[in-house]
């Protein structure tokens, strides 16, 4: 008897060891049925947002459902990286560029009925300045204040020339709100944009539909082709494919499997657009302690990893090579990727130079796929050089947080830097990077109050010196990968901005 | 049934003996990555092919039955040594002692393994020593239970009493009648906790709690090869087949030795 018992349970062990892999598909995440015929538009993520209070609660997953889609800018991105015109029909720039005038649309209303105005402009921007609770909200630091100058007419002055400010107006921080709107965030959103948030089901699903205020008679945006879009995250890539494959949803946000990639790419029901995303997935080298205080080890090591090899082997060839702490939209973009050939023969004598001719260095990563991924193919580059790696996977977020970025405590890292513009954290000594350049630092103050032309030019500077001084080693810039069933049209391939922007889509067929 | 211990010998010795050759010998470097290679079928230079990082995935066979051992015989090895000597001074020590070590053992039991070693992996970070440590912990219960009826039964034996009478210490008795009786009781839990370990293991470097890479380790083997189920399933078919063996075999060899072992069994004969 015990002996046929342990027998099954041995079968019944490996069974249930594989069952994860066969059935992923089926039983992670999102389970809602999409109801609705062909005005019905569903969505899939893998990040869920806790609330929908992005003023107190961090993370990129709630301006992703939100921003553009329910709460409006006044000025929006587009996915060339260029700003256009948002609730603002227009805006003027003083001579001194410390005055910005934004003339509103006048027929702009939000969801509950209020119509959007000048003091909502003034409002939202003193919310962001006192309540706000967010590391994001120094972007506001530099407003001085916020004058009502007419219904429609807002005038905000800054206390000194900043070319990031109006930038980052493009980013959640510049979400216009009302003030009857603001009594519960976390669950009521209320915003001007074309959808509202009708209901959430948590660890499941968002549903938005389309906001009967938005878009009246008068205006010339038009109505969206979807007047229901059920946003639905699921626990992992392969949930995410699977649901699309089945069905279930009609557009993937975001591909993080790139080797599955080929399989829809091969299915004539489905479209891929692929792009770029502001992800800078970054090998960081501790600037701070040796042996990589020394320029030397740092660019030794750069020449040994063959960036293209490991783009292709980790994230399937899929992403940009980019050289510099820089993505492609950035206005100062600059081609760095071919700075740091391929060369192990110069690692080796660089390494020689610099007294190490062995070398042993932890590599303390995030948890995630793409580094694991990244981590292996740089541990079989390195060895060839000498240098051994430890890999030391570590728990994302919270353990990572700890050791690597809050106690510096790693030689090597890697991490995806997703925020706009972060080439700004190597003109902060105290970064985790340790890279304390004087040069850089003062380029970077410099650049923000710089007139515009001077500004561009002066941020080219800081990213070629970071390249020069090795300060960390740019992988790859990070695909955006979005699959939609062929009538789905309208979706953005570059993921700019801090929203998944619904605005734009259209249903093939429907005029 | 003989058959248990032949089928489960072989499917263990097989294994036992890849791990061994793969120390001096594998076709190629199974962490060398090569991304001219990647994802092919199987060649004759490489016999299971190799995976998305051009790495030969035969190599990595032979190398992950090392890791899987390693785990399987430091887990089991600290669990016995631990929960052994617990199961005998339960038996044989005051009452007090017996319950407090049994009514311990059942709060461990209803811990979860796999949460011990998560807990352990966020605080230490993922290693093939957390999860030896995680899975050897969890896994003392089983041996201290094993022990203790074991020596119950020992206790109650008439030879053991004619020891006692005759003015033999408890410590002699231990040494003399208990441990020697009892071992083979212990061998059996070794084999089925032995497939546990090896399961256990799969399933931590599975979620990236375990053997860290670049070792390779049939849990992550497996793990690496979800996103590719669609595109290739031998490589989740490599790895998988290959734990499921170790795992049949392990038990099947602890049946046959249970046969052979367990005084109960005997009895009813």
């Amino acid at each position: 008897m015990s002996t046929r018992r342990s027998a099954l349970s041995a079968l019944v062990s490996a069974a249930v060891l594989a069952a994860p892999l066969a059935l992923a598909g089926c039983t992670a995440g999102s389970t809602a049925m999409v109801a609705g015929g062909p005005s019905t538009l569903a969505v899939g993520f893998t990040a869920e947002p806790q609330n929908f209070d992005f003023t107190t609660t961090d993370g990129a997953a709630i301006p992703q459902a939100l921003l553009y889609n329910v709460y409006e800018t006044l000025v929006k991105i587009d996915s060339d990286g260029e700003i256009t015109e948002g609730l603002a029909e227009s805006w003027d720039v003083s001579d001194d560029r410390t005055v910005y005038d934004f003339h509103l649309r006048d027929n702009a209303t939000f969801s509950n009925g209020e119509p959007f105005t000048a003091s909502d402009v003034k409002f939202s921007i003193e919310q962001v300045k006192q309540d706000w609770t967010i590391s994001l909200k120094s972007g506001m630091d530099v407003v001085d204040r916020v004058e009502v100058v007419g219904e429609h007419h807002a005038r905000v002055v800054l206390s000194r020339p900043s070319n990031s400010w109006l930038r980052s107006m493009t980013t959640r921080i510049g979400a216009m709100f009302t003030p009857d709107g603001v009594a519960d965030l976390a669950n009521d959103p209320v915003g001007t944009g074309p959808y509202d948030v009708e209901s959430r089901r948590r660890g499941d699903s968002v549903v938005l539909t389309r906001n009967p205020e938005y878009s009246r008679p008068d205006d010339p945006r038009p109505e969206p082709d979807y007047g229901t879009v059920v946003l639905k995250y699921y626990a992992d890539a392969t949930a995410l494919n699977n649901a699309l494959l089945s069905g279930g949803i009609d557009v993937i946000s975001g591909v993080t499997a790139p080797d599955s990639v080929p399989q829809f790419e091969a299915d004539n029901r489905f479209r891929v657009l692929q792009g770029t995303t502001n992800g800078e997935v970054v090998l960081a080298y501790n600037n701070r302690r040796a042996p990589l205080d020394d320029v030397r080890v740092r660019k030794a090591l750069t020449y040994a990893i063959d960036r293209k090899a490991l783009l292709q082997a980790a994230w399937g060839g899929r992403g940009k090579l980019i050289g510099s702490m820089v993505p492609p939209t950035d206005p100062w973009f600059e081609d760095l990727s071919r700075e740091y050939p391929y060369d192990p023969e110069r690692a080796r004598s660089l390494l020689r130079e610099a007294g190490h001719e062995s070398l042993r260095l932890n590599l303390r990563i995030a948890n995630l796929p793409y580094a694991v991924s990244s981590a292996q193919v740089i541990a079989s580059h390195l060895k060839k050089v000498g240098v051994t790696v430890d890999i030391e996977p570590l728990d994302f977020p919270a353990v990572w947080l700890q050791q690597v970025f809050t106690d510096g405590d790693y030689d090597m890292s890697i991490v995806q830097h997703v925020e706009p513009q972060d080439i700004t954290t190597f003109g902060d000594p105290e970064f985790y990077w340790g890279y304390d350049s004087p040069r850089v630092q003062r380029l970077l103050s410099e650049a923000d109050t710089a007139p515009p032309r001077e500004y561009i030019s002066d941020m080219r500077e800081v990213a070629r010196t970071l390249s020069d001084d090795a300060a960390a080693n740019w992988l790859f810039l990070f695909p955006n990968i979005v699959v939609a069933k062929n009538e789905v049209r309208g979706l953005q391939a570059n993921q700019v901005s801090e929203s998944f922007d619904l605005t734009g889509l259209r249903r093939q067929g429907s005029s | 049934m003989r058959g248990n211990l032949v089928v489960g010998g072989t499917l263990v010795g097989l294994v036992v003996v890849t791990a061994l050759v793969s120390f001096v010998w594998t076709p190629l470097d199974p962490q060398a990555v090569d991304a001219s290679v990647r994802l092919l079928g199987p060649t004759s230079d490489h016999l299971l092919g190799t995976d998305k990082f051009g790495r030969d995935v035969f190599s990595q066979l032979m190398v992950g039955a090392q890791t899987t051992l390693y785990v399987g015989i430091v887990a089991v090895g600290l669990a016995a040594a631990v929960g052994v000597p617990l199961g005998v001074l339960a038996a044989m020590g005051p009452r007090w002692l017996g319950e407090l070590v049994m009514r311990t053992s059942d709060l461990v039991l209803a811990f979860p393994a796999l949460l011990l070693a998560i807990m352990l992996a966020a605080v230490y970070g993922a290693s093939t020593l957390t999860a030896m440590i995680a899975i050897g912990v969890a896994t003392v219960p089983a041996f201290a239970r094993v022990a203790r009826a074991g020596t119950m039964q020992v206790l109650s034996r008439e030879y053991t009493l004619a020891a006692r009478a005759g003015g033999r210490s408890r410590w002699w008795i231990a040494w003399r009648h208990v441990l020697p009786n009892i071992s083979g009781m212990v061998v059996v839990q070794s084999s089925v906790s032995f497939a546990m370990a090896v399961l256990a293991e799969a399933a931590l470097s599975f979620l990236g709690f375990g053997t860290a890479p670049p070792t390779p380790s049939w849990g992550r083997m497996l793990q690496e090869s979800q996103e590719l189920l669609a595109v290739d399933v031998r490589l989740a078919l490599v790895p998988g087949l290959a734990i499921a063996a170790v795992v049949l075999g392990f038990n099947l060899l602890g049946d046959g030795l249970r046969d052979r072992f367990d005084p109960r069994l005997e009895a009813r004969r």
